[in-house]
């Protein structure tokens, strides 16, 4: 937003006020930073997002400008990381309270991994084929090519966004803004694709568009605002389809497969909102947002398999539509200066209305032919909720509330579900320098009924209870603490505790627990020197039950992760001035133990293992008034055992066709030394 | 809040003789608390009418200034002035009153009542108002903003599996809008679902045959800040699916470390290994394919 409306100000006798001291920035300014890294080591994980991906020198390039006029008139061009595949590049230029334009450039990397191998040729496009030498097998052990077809392929995506916006404002109250988004995304990622129970993990194309438009009107008045918005999302995809040959295939007519890729889809969406201040006390706010969600791709053939004679469809493509509605209506009011009530409702609706019909289908290319019907799911939210806050002196507040949270799904084992909660928390500052927050609910969500549905074959188990709409008993608490040590040393001390519980879930998830303890502290160390620690750790264990023998439970399921994450950064100015140096030293350790127990003496899982450890010294030396010189080394390592890929090699499964990803571990070293100017 | 003729002159009264210049006579850089940064900012812009420096300057918003400027015994304190952030004196709604008489519209609309309001936050809590770049809106330092209360969110992005907030590349108010939103975790849009569509549209639909939880709520099998499994998932498949997949047949069945490469049931492996479900049931966000009623076309 370019700016907001002004206050009232008193009448005032300022002809003494000249602001002769005022220090107003006009003309240019900004830094520029140029310089050389170095990367020690190839790894996809360390460079995942960033794009230090590759051994090798790269560009360092960051700029900051400023322009501002005496008119109002000003300029910020922001350069991210120019020399890397995460590089942005944002202009945001105008005239300060009259209009605002916006170009912004973004990449955005996703390096996903660099292990992957597979027979097939033309990955990253939509056909897959395998080598004229292929010999097909009904197991992998049998595809006596493979290890002379195998080829590595890294998987990775990028985002390429530009985005230009703009925003007038007319007088004070009215302003008026546009945003569009045009986002290209292209690489590879990862899918598969099977022939009845035999496999092969495949690399999938990447190549859509994304584009987005945000317009707004606002007016912002002394006692009513109210907002009325557009929005789109129109999305496209350049590839329909993933077709790959059937690595199995030994004979007859299963020899290829055809998956459907993310259709081309659109959602637009009216907003309006509004916020009226009755008084000093009371105000009422009210959103509501209209969209339209659909989808009308052409549908692919229900099999690739020339052998199978398939009925026309009823329909050539989905016509899809789902309508949203999203309302809300709020009122908060002080009813005394200690007491304040608040009262909010809000109705989600996502009501599909995709026709229904009967499609022919032939489940992974492999006859008969059946027919099913397509269910469009439909959801409706409404959540009311009531609170008071009440302050018992200036320096502690207490706040009590109920909410009530009902559900109702179409097609589902459960039609409608109400979850009532229970919360209360308190803030006090116990002495100048100590401030507590304390808080906790207790919610019940019951279910007014659970169905097993007619037309899911087989069967599914009737003592199952799909969380998402089970019954459940969920209780929260929360502890926070903060300490200050005169105005250099700040404490912090948090505690979260949520416990979900099933228990009339027989089947499924039946608890869900975590825990997370957090401490950090800073303290400032004389005029020159600030450290930072911190510390948490983080606690999830669930236990879930199942029955191999389609009746009562005979196995359960216990998943249990851990993390701990610590950090210390510590900052030192060696000549006040003119030479800082600093240091950071993180690590994150997590652990996930899965345990089954089923009765037998079974193998048991190897924990999923991460460990990671960073390391980070930096000196920056002003060499002139205007320029500096600033070294970096970074040391991280990183280390992840995972036993769903440790080990698995593309033949290990017979009837996978595995890529033989490995969990990725690294050790790097990146040196960076840069010049900056400053103006 | 009205002003009246009578009581502006009353105010008036409080205020010093020379404005800013009063002000800036102390607090030089040298002081203790130095303030000339603020002429780095939007707000010391004399040409836009509605910033504090083209009206009362510092005292726009810190308040008449008059006694707080008097000269005092040495050893003695000044009068106070209304200072901002989590440590003032200043009730908390008062100062965000002062902010909210120019900033209401807009984000900050559905501010009152909103969670971070009733947890008594100070605009200036996380906004630095004199700092040239006022590090809660910069993209790589934000999240340092958002972690000196969400302490566990830190910890999250350093998860093997992750967005990509610790690279700096997105920030917390891509998702979420602290000052108030309709939804639990304060998000951007209406429902969880629509504000993860915003980057990942194709997951939208609608699908001729869809997976209800995914058109539901993506954080019932994903876990957005972070995971120590695969893709942010709360957990890995196949115990993920089997909370809420157990029909008779080989999703029913309890898959054990038997199953492991080199172990005693291979046969069961390819349930379990690689992607487990997911090696055949790739599609379980949604397919379109008139054979991908089980997301495996």
């Amino acid at each position: 937003d370019t700016g907001e409306a002004g206050g009232t100000l008193p009448a005032v006798d300022m002809t003494e006020w000249k602001c002769k001291y005022c220090a107003f920035e006009e003309g240019f300014s900004g830094t520029v930073d140029l310089g050389l890294g170095y990367v020690s080591t190839d790894s996809y994980k360390f460079g995942e997002y960033t794009g230090l991906t590759d051994e090798g020198l790269y560009l360092i390039g960051d700029a900051d400008l400023r322009y501002r006029g005496a008119d109002a008139s000003y300029l910020n061009v922001d350069v991210s990381r120019l020399g890397l595949d995460s590089r942005s590049l944002g202009v945001e230029g105008g005239k300060q309270g009259k209009y605002k334009l916006t170009f912004e450039y973004d990449e955005l990397p996703h390096y996903i991994s660099d292990s992957v191998s597979t027979p097939f040729l033309g990955t990253g496009t939509d056909t897959l084929t395998l080598p004229p030498t292929w010999v097909g097998a009904g197991s992998t052990g049998g595809m006596t090519d493979l290890a002379n077809s195998l080829h590595s392929v890294n998987l990775d995506t990028k985002r390429k966004r530009l985005g230009l916006g703009a925003a007038f404002a007319s007088g004070s109250q009215w302003e008026y803004a546009v945003k569009v988004r045009h986002e290209v995304r292209e690489g590879t990622q990862r899918t598969a694709g099977n022939f009845f129970f035999s496999t092969a993990q495949l690399v999938m194309p990447v190549d859509t568009v994304t584009d987005q438009v945000d317009a707004s009107a606002t007016y912002t008045g002394k006692k009513f605002q109210a907002r009325l918005a557009y929005y789109g999302s129109l999305f496209s995809n350049e590839n329909t389809a993933l077709n790959w040959q059937n690595p199995y295939f030994t004979g007859g007519t299963v020899d290829a497969g055809q998956i459907a890729l993310a259709p081309d889809n659109q959602f637009h969406q009216i907003l309006a909102s509004a916020g009226y201040q009755f008084t000093d006390s009371t105000r009422a706010t009210a959103d509501l947002a209209f969209g339209r969600m659909t989808q009308n791709e052409t549908f692919l053939g229900a099999t690739v398999n020339s052998g199978i004679v398939v009925p026309a469809q009823p329909r050539s493509s989905l016509e899809g539509l789902v309508n949203t509605l999203n309302a809300n209506l709020k009122i908060t009011s002080a009813l005394t200066q200690a007491l304040r009530l608040n009262g909010s409702y809000t109705y989600n609706d996502h009501d599909n209305r995709t026709p229904q019909a009967s499609y022919y289908w032939v489940s992974t290319d492999i006859p008969p032919v059946q027919q099913r019907t397509n269910l469009p799911y439909s959801f409706t939210q409404g959540t009311l909720k009531v609170s008071g806050d009440y302050r018992f002196t200036k320096q502690t507040k207490a706040s009590l509330g109920v909410d009530s949270d009902t559900r109702e799904r179409t097609y589902q084992e459960v039609s409608k579900s109400t979850e009532n909660t229970v919360w209360a928390k308190a803030n006090t500052r116990v002495v100048d320098n100590v401030y507590l927050t304390l808080k906790g609910a207790h919610a019940e969500r019951d279910i007014n009924g659970y169905e097993v549905l007619p037309w899911v074959s087989p069967a599914e188990n009737p003592l199952l209870r799909k969380y998402n709409m089970a019954d459940r008993v969920r209780d929260t608490a929360g502890l926070r603490a903060d300490f200050t040590i005169g105005s250099a040393i700040s404490l912090g001390f948090g505690y979260d505790y949520a416990n979900d519980d099933y228990s009339k879930s027989l089947i499924g998830l039946t608890e869900s627990k975590d825990t997370t303890l957090a401490a950090d502290a800073s303290a400032r160390l004389g005029k020159s020197t600030s450290l930072h620690v911190y510390f948490t750790n983080e606690q999830i264990r669930s236990h879930q039950a199942g029955s191999a023998g389609g009746l009562t439970p005979d196995w359960t399921g216990e998943n249990y992760d851990s993390v701990n994450t610590g950090g210390i950064g510590v900052k030192h100015a060696l000549i006040a001035g003119k030479f800082d140096i600093g240091a950071d030293y993180t690590i994150s350790n997590a652990h996930g133990e899965i345990k089954v127990y089923d009765g037998s003496a079974n193998a048991p899982f190897p924990d999923l293992v991460s460990r990671l450890g960073s390391v980070k010294l930096y000196a920056t030396y002003r060499l002139k008034d205007n320029l500096s010189l600033k070294g970096t080394y970074w040391y991280e390592h990183y280390r992840s055992d995972d036993w769903q890929l440790d080990g698995v090699t593309p033949s290990t499964i017979s009837n996978v066709l595995a890529f033989g990803e490995q969990a990725p571990s690294y050790y790097v070293n990146v040196f960076m030394l840069s010049l900056r100017y400053k103006f | 809040e009205e002003t009246s003729p009578a009581s502006a002159s009353l105010k008036a009264s409080g205020y010093t003789e020379k404005g800013a210049d009063t002000c800036l006579k102390c607090h030089d850089e040298e002081s203790e608390f130095p303030v000339f940064s603020i002429f780095k900012t939007k707000h010391a812009q004399k040409a836009d009418k509605r910033t504090p420096f083209a009206g009362l300057q510092c005292e726009t918003c810190h308040g008449p200034g008059a006694e707080h400027a008097k000269k005092v015994p040495e050893g003695q304190k000044q009068a106070p002035i209304i200072k901002f952030g989590a440590n003032s004196k200043v009730s908390v709604d008062k100062q965000n009153k002062l902010c909210l008489d120019c900033h209401q519209g807009n984000a900050r609309n559905g501010w009152q009542a909103s969670t971070h309001q009733g947890g008594d936050l100070a605009c200036a809590s996380c906004h630095k108002i004199h700092a040239p770049r006022d590090p809660v809106l910069a993209k790589t330092t934000q999240p340092d903003v958002c972690y000196n209360c969400h302490k566990k969110e830190r910890s999250d992005f350093f998860k093997p599996s992750t967005h990509p907030v610790r690279a700096g590349l997105i920030t917390c108010s891509e998702c979420h809008s602290p000052h108030g939103s309709n939804t639990d975790a304060l998000l951007v849009k209406p429902t969880i679902n629509q504000t993860c569509y915003t980057c990942h549209a194709e997951k939208r639909g609608p699908f001729l045959w869809e997976h209800a939880p995914v058109a539901e709520d993506c954080t019932i099998c994903h876990n957005p800040h972070g995971s120590v499994h695969t893709s942010l998932l709360k957990k890995n498949p196949p115990l993920l699916c089997q909370q809420c997949h157990a029909p008779s047949g080989h999703p029913s069945v309890a898959y054990t470390g038997d199953s492991l490469p080199g172990g005693s049931d291979p046969a069961n492996s390819a349930f379990l290994l690689a992607r487990g479900c997911a090696n055949c049931h790739s599609q379980v966000h949604g397919s379109n394919h008139p054979s991908g009623s089980r997301w495996m076309r």
